[in-house]
């Protein structure tokens, strides 16, 4: 569906997704990234050095100015001063326009590299992803580790930047005057380590402010989520006095941030005003003894204000370079994983018949199958080895912000060791028999991808995905209109599209939400007929479907698919009447077998459909 | 009639070229031209993208669909509200600041005149010492006032925000039924997430530093003209670039901000189907074509950024040489005026100073402005939905008895379609009728129009022989209900999740009635806390089944004489069925009940089955009427029960 590229593009940067990153160690992960980026880092360092170093000149250049020309009176020398003061400001105001140019290339570099990467892991992990990484942890990942890495690279360079300016200037001072540069040298990074103290408090008021604040996030939307509820039922009051008392809760802690940050500024005026002060005085004893001309003086004065910025600098670089080490491991323990099985293998036979060892049950080619059972987990459990889909593994528990930062590391690394564990089962698992043959050969011998295209599984869960009606009935774009129709009109989803104004051009929203349960089955359902895989395995297609519905599908489907391999697995009498065989499971167990008509006797076959007819209704 | 809209205009619907790219036409760089091709192929690439951005934009303020969006005015409006509310806090605010800038004026204003009295010799080392001492002073006054300053601006912001995010709630709480029901809640969902944060950030940051700012940069320039109005003259040229360039800069910015944060919600949508989807993407050979969706999600959004990176290039240049510059004019005139007389090197220095304080605040206000055009817009977005008209019309009218009738109702979601088609149905009191049919018949329509959500576009539903539009919802609720499927449970207490409908008079006592009713008792009262254990996400999790329980107690609390179950099926989920059985009898005890039937059990035992196709109702009767009557409902009743 996607039109070929017209040409180049100024915009992204190239970037290569299939690179292989160095997951060796976080800092190395970091360094490759650097590296990764070909010029764009040397030349934003550069950049950020021609728009920081003119900083440093400009206090040197101004004092200069009014000693060798305002104070003498000597016009020629004042230009000149001035001329070289203009070029200066010209080239830091061209420097910062091109350390801001190269640093947003590098920063979308790493977001949208990183979100490329994440999107090809996933799709190359399949159903295995969600194994090996929670959802929301791969979605922090694309979300915001792609981001920090922007910051952490851009850091890396403003560091590198801040450093030759700050030595510039240094030098600078010194030889002006040796004692009231030690002043300055040594007094700046006290000041700024004098705030560290208040920091501490500072950092855990903002924490507070942001756990409530998402609390209240999460009230918000849990309002919006069950407005149908409270609209329809009643509760307004109620909720709106829970939301209120959240929201008066941030707003005092809100407070007490802005209280902590007004502490954070006042002292930084207070000690910054008190460096100036000192300076002044010293300065003043020097010009009276005439060891200091006043150029020199207001030189000192722009320097002392200059150099709080090379000095926040460094202590950012600190903090955002751990941060990044943060994010690079989350995000190399998430590409480091891979698949369990071979990419090689037999191809699957066309017209294979597939045997289940464990439950017993023969699918037969050209045949519709029915399976029926007690335990809908048993016949779910069976789907997924006739596709060869790893049994579904419970959910890993997130990052728990309670716990204290030891505490959280250790558990992260005990949840590292047991994700490990996992992923070494699955690839025994993988490696072993599977217990599922094809015309008598083992799943585990036959090509998973050939295995892929021939045995499709349309489970109870699938997915709709964002886009146009068509889009969602025919994602690969590869089908005619009358194949489509045709899929439509077998899963009785006429009505869908005249719902919709613009019919097939109609709108689908992310994960078919708007639509009802039953709309999204029978998409799902027209969907994977119209795929018309050798063998399709339907997990329950109709089970949000009405009697009416059902019973007209029931007909369409059995007469679309003849002669090719379909498995359903369904407790409703309408699809069961269809089917050329039916297997009723008892304990995961093939129990019997034959049509509806020869089942009709059979007390566990009738338990089932019995229970389709009733228990599933109030 | 149904199959015909789907056979005739498909063709005409259906996309037999590949979409188009969703990047616009003329982005390519030309290779191998010229240097002024280059050049008029980067600006004519600037404008395709200004151009996206105004559409994106555009597309923001007047949505097609979901909510309406209000007009800045409006938000601007609703805002100077909260503010005037406000006005102590605000004043306060203001002279803290001034109280602040002019303190941090006095330093540099003092210095001047010390480095003149220094070169003029007028000054020993005592006198120096008790200027210092002064200056000292002066500087602890300061941060004293910055520290009152800062935080009567961090009060305000808060206290304004909270205010603000308090009403919107509010509104969302007072949308219309019928809206509710019909929209899907994604776009509310955005608006009260990630516009609410946007609306904060204008709040808690931004007002608070525009405060901050212009105070500034006012009283700095009053502290320039009394030290020196020669030395002030360099500034003018600082206000043109800053107001011509400010304007041009923020004119644009809003647009390019909003296309770029939309650009990155595609991409996270993109993403999360991918990851959530993770499975189907397998089963179905989708894997290209997810990254190739990314690949071009990504590409839409580096346009976007491109663009705001270009916008932002120019502020720099403007703000960056808007504070250099005027210091070069300063030394000029400074020299000139040295020479002439007029001004000394203290005065010079005094100025020097003044403009390099001024580099903060000048980088400040712009940003802050854009942030409050983006507040704004959010703003606009938020009471926005306070804008749907409620087509309830409340009156005094009490029902007279609980006969529930509806008669020659009408109705479509789409002005060219109808979905009903004139429909008369009665229930008489403590019936159960089943309504079946196939779908798309219009049979949950149906159900809506008697639970009184929408309005008929002809006919009416009446209860006690009033309209049901007419009632106050508070007075609908405890006559009719419509149970849908979903069983959310909410973050709050057992007892906020239960009382809803009778919040106000429902006693701890008939809370726990209802709850002993649907047999939820048991594990409620093992809760640590009981009824008020904190129930939602992130707190005690429930069970399916206990979700279903604690939805069946709700409408037990309500107490409404009639129930709409819509979907019935999928609110008991099958591996709890057999436990819920019992709690759904006790809800659906004395009451009438139409029941929206998938199951044709459901309607087997019901009193009286409505067949619904093509929306008329074509059978009705008892299920051995219907079964003598050989129509739809008896062939399906004998394929499924052979």
């Amino acid at each position: 569906m996607h039109a070929p590229r017209r040409g180049r593009y100024d915009f992204p940067p190239a970037i290569d997704p299939d690179s292989r990153p160095d997951l060796r160690s976080p800092s190395r992960f970091l360094f490759w990234l650097i590296r990764s980026y070909g010029w764009v880092v040397p030349a934003m360092t550069l950049a950020a050095s021609s728009w920081m170093v003119p900083a440093a000149l400009t206090p040197w250049l101004l004092g200069r100015a009014i000693d060798a020309g305002v104070s003498r009176g000597d016009a020629t020398a004042t230009l000149g001063w001035i001329a070289l003061l203009l070029l200066v400001i010209a080239v830091g105001v061209i420097g910062g326009i091109l350390y801001h140019t190269f640093a947003v290339r590098e920063w979308l570099l790493g977001i949208y590299g990183t979100q490329r990467r994440v999107s090809r892991q996933a799709t190359r992990l399949g159903h295995v992803l969600n194994r090996r990484v929670p959802t929301g942890e791969v979605l922090s990942v694309s979300a915001s580790d792609s981001d920090q890495f922007g910051a952490t690279v851009e850091a890396f360079g403003h560091v590198v930047a801040a450093a030759v300016s700050f030595t510039i200037a240094s030098v600078l001072m010194l030889t002006t005057s040796p004692t009231l540069g030690l002043v300055v040298l040594i007094s700046t990074p006290l000041l700024l380590g004098a705030s560290t103290p208040v920091l501490r408090p500072l950092t855990r008021a903002q924490e507070a402010e942001r756990t409530e604040n998402s609390s209240l996030t999460s009230l918000a939307s849990d309002i919006a989520t069950g407005l149908r509820i409270l609209r329809g039922i009643g509760g307004e009051r109620t909720f709106a006095r829970n939301y209120e008392r959240q929201s008066q809760k941030v707003r005092d802690l809100g407070i007490r941030l802005g209280t902590w940050q007004a502490v954070v500024e006042a002292i930084s005026i207070l000690l910054s005003g008190l460096l100036l002060v000192a300076l002044v005085y010293l300065g003043s004893t020097h010009m009276l003894d005439g060891t200091l001309t006043v150029g020199e003086l207001v030189s000192f004065f722009g320097y002392a204000v200059f150099l709080t910025t090379p000095m926040q600098v460094f202590f950012e670089f600190a903090q955002k370079w751990v941060q990044g080490l943060v994010a690079a491991q989350k995000t190399m323990s998430l590409l480091a994983a891979d698949v369990p099985w071979r990419t090689s293998g037999r191809p699957v036979p066309a017209g294979a018949s597939l045997r289940d060892q464990q439950s017993g049950v023969i699918v037969r080619p050209h045949r519709m199958l029915g399976i029926v059972s007690a335990d809908p987990d048993a016949s779910a459990a069976l789907a997924d080895r006739l596709g060869r889909y790893l049994p579904e593994s419970d959910a890993e528990q997130s990052d728990d912000p309670e716990l204290s930062g030891r505490a959280r590391r250790s558990a992260r690394r005990e949840r590292l060791a047991a994700r490990a564990a996992r992923a070494a089962v699955d690839a025994e698992l993988a490696a072993k028999p599977w217990g599922v043959t094809a015309d008598g050969v083992d799943y585990a011998q036959l090509d998973i991808a050939d295995l892929r295209r021939r045995v499709v599984v349309s489970h109870t869960g699938a997915d709709l995905f964002a886009g146009t009606l068509q889009t969602a009935v025919d994602p690969w774009g590869t089908h005619s209109r009358e194949q489509a129709e045709r899929a439509m009109v077998v899963a009785s989803a006429e009505d869908i599209y005249d719902a919709m104004p613009e019919g097939w051009q109609g709108r689908i929203d992310e994960k078919g939400r708007g639509l009802s349960g039953g709309q999204r089955q029978r998409i799902v359902l027209a969907r994977a007929l119209l795929l018309d895989p050798d063998t399709l395995i339907l997990v329950e297609p109709t089970s949000a479907v009405d009697a009416h519905t059902e019973a007209r599908i029931a007909g369409r489907l059995a007469a679309h698919r003849r002669g090719r391999t379909t498995v359903v697995i369904t407790a409703s009498p309408l699809l069961l009447r269809q089917c050329d065989d039916i297997s009723v499971l008892v304990d995961g167990r093939e129990a019997a077998r034959g049509d509806h008509e020869q089942l009709r006797g059979n007390p566990d076959y009738h338990r089932v459909i019995a229970r389709g007819m009733e228990e599933s209704d109030a | 009639m149904r199959e015909h809209l789907f056979s005739q205009t498909s063709a005409d619907t259906w996309r037999s070229t590949p979409a188009p790219s969703r990047l616009p036409e003329g982005l390519d760089v030309p290779t191998g031209a010229g240097r002024s091709a280059r050049l008029a192929a980067l600006a004519r690439r600037h404008r395709i993208r200004a151009a996206t951005a105004r559409e994106v934009f555009a597309d923001a303020r007047a949505p097609r669909q979901g909510f309406p969006v209000a007009t800045s005015g409006q938000a601007a409006g609703f805002l100077g509200g909260l503010i005037r509310g406000r006005r102590v806090m605000l004043a306060w605010a203001v002279v803290l600041n001034v109280g602040a800038a002019v303190a941090g004026l006095v330093a540099p204003f003092m210095l001047g005149r010390l480095i003149d009295q220094v070169t003029g010799g007028s000054l020993d080392v005592s006198g120096l010492t008790g200027l210092v001492m002064l200056v000292a002073g002066v500087i602890v006054a300061q941060s004293l006032l910055t520290f009152a300053a800062r935080r009567s601006s961090a009060v305000l912001g808060y206290d304004l925000l909270a205010a603000a995010r308090e009403e919107v709630v509010r509104i969302v709480l007072r949308l219309p039924l019928g809206h509710v029901e019909s929209s899907g809640s994604g776009d509310l969902l955005t608006r009260i997430t990630s516009d609410v944060s946007k609306m904060a950030n204008a709040a808690r940051w931004a007002l608070p530093n525009l405060i901050v700012s212009v105070v500034l940069i006012g009283m700095t320039l009053v502290a320039m003209a009394v030290n020196s109005w020669l030395l002030t003259l360099p500034m003018l040229g600082t206000a043109l670039i800053m107001w011509f360039g400010g304007r041009t800069y923020l004119s644009r910015a809003t647009a390019g901000y909003i296309t770029e944060s939309r650009t990155y919600s595609v991409i996270n949508t993109t993403t999360t189907e991918t990851v959530e989807g993770a499975r189907t993407v397998e089963a179905l050979g989708l894997g290209g074509l997810r990254n190739a969706q990314l690949d071009e999600d990504t590409e839409v959004s580096a346009q976007a950024e491109r663009y705001t990176m270009t916008l932002r290039n120019m502020l720099f240049a403007m703000v960056d040489s808007s504070f250099q510059l005027p210091l070069v004019g300063i030394v000029l005139l400074g020299a000139w005026g040295h020479t002439e007389g007029w001004v000394t090197i203290g005065q010079i220095t005094t100025a020097a100073l003044y403009v390099s304080q001024l580099q903060g605040p000048l980088d400040r206000v712009i940003a802050v402005l854009d942030h409050l055009q983006l507040g704004v817009v959010a703003t606009a977005r938020l009471i926005g939905v306070a804008q749907l008209e409620d087509d309830r019309t409340p009156g005094e009218a009490e029902p007279d008895g609980v006969k529930l009738t509806g008669s020659g109702l009408r109705f479509g979601y789409r002005p060219d379609l109808d979905v009903l088609h004139g429909v008369d149905v009665d229930l008489r009191p403590g019936e159960r009728l089943a309504i079946v049919g196939p779908s798309g018949s219009g049979k949950s329509t149906l159900g809506r129009l008697v639970a009184g959500i929408n309005r008929p576009r002809s006919g009416e539903v009446t209860v006690g022989g009033v309209d049901v539009m007419d009632l106050p919802l508070d007075r609908l609720r405890t006559e009719v209900a419509l149970v849908t499927q979903e069983h959310h449970v909410f973050v709050g207490s057992v007892r906020d999740n239960v009382v809803l409908a009778r919040e106000t008079t429902a006693s701890d006592a008939e809370v726990e009635q209802a709850l002993r009713a649907v047999d939820a008792w048991g594990w409620v009262s093992k809760l640590p806390g009981g009824l008020d254990a904190e129930l939602g996400h992130g707190k005690t999790p429930l069970t399916p089944a206990q979700a279903q329980q604690v939805a069946l107690a709700r409408l037990i609390v309500a107490d409404p004489h009639t129930l709409v179950l819509d979907e019935a099926t999928s609110l008991i989920d099958p591996s709890s069925a057999r436990h819920l059985e019992g709690s759904m009898a006790a809800l659906l005890d004395g009451r009438a009940v139409i029941a929206i039937a998938h199951r044709l059990h459901t309607a087997h035992d019901a009193d009286r089955i409505a067949v619904v196709d093509g929306g008329r109702i074509v059978e009705i009767g008892s299920h051995h009427e219907l079964l003598e009557l050989e129509g739809q409902y008896a062939d399906l009743w004998r394929t499924w029960r052979d």
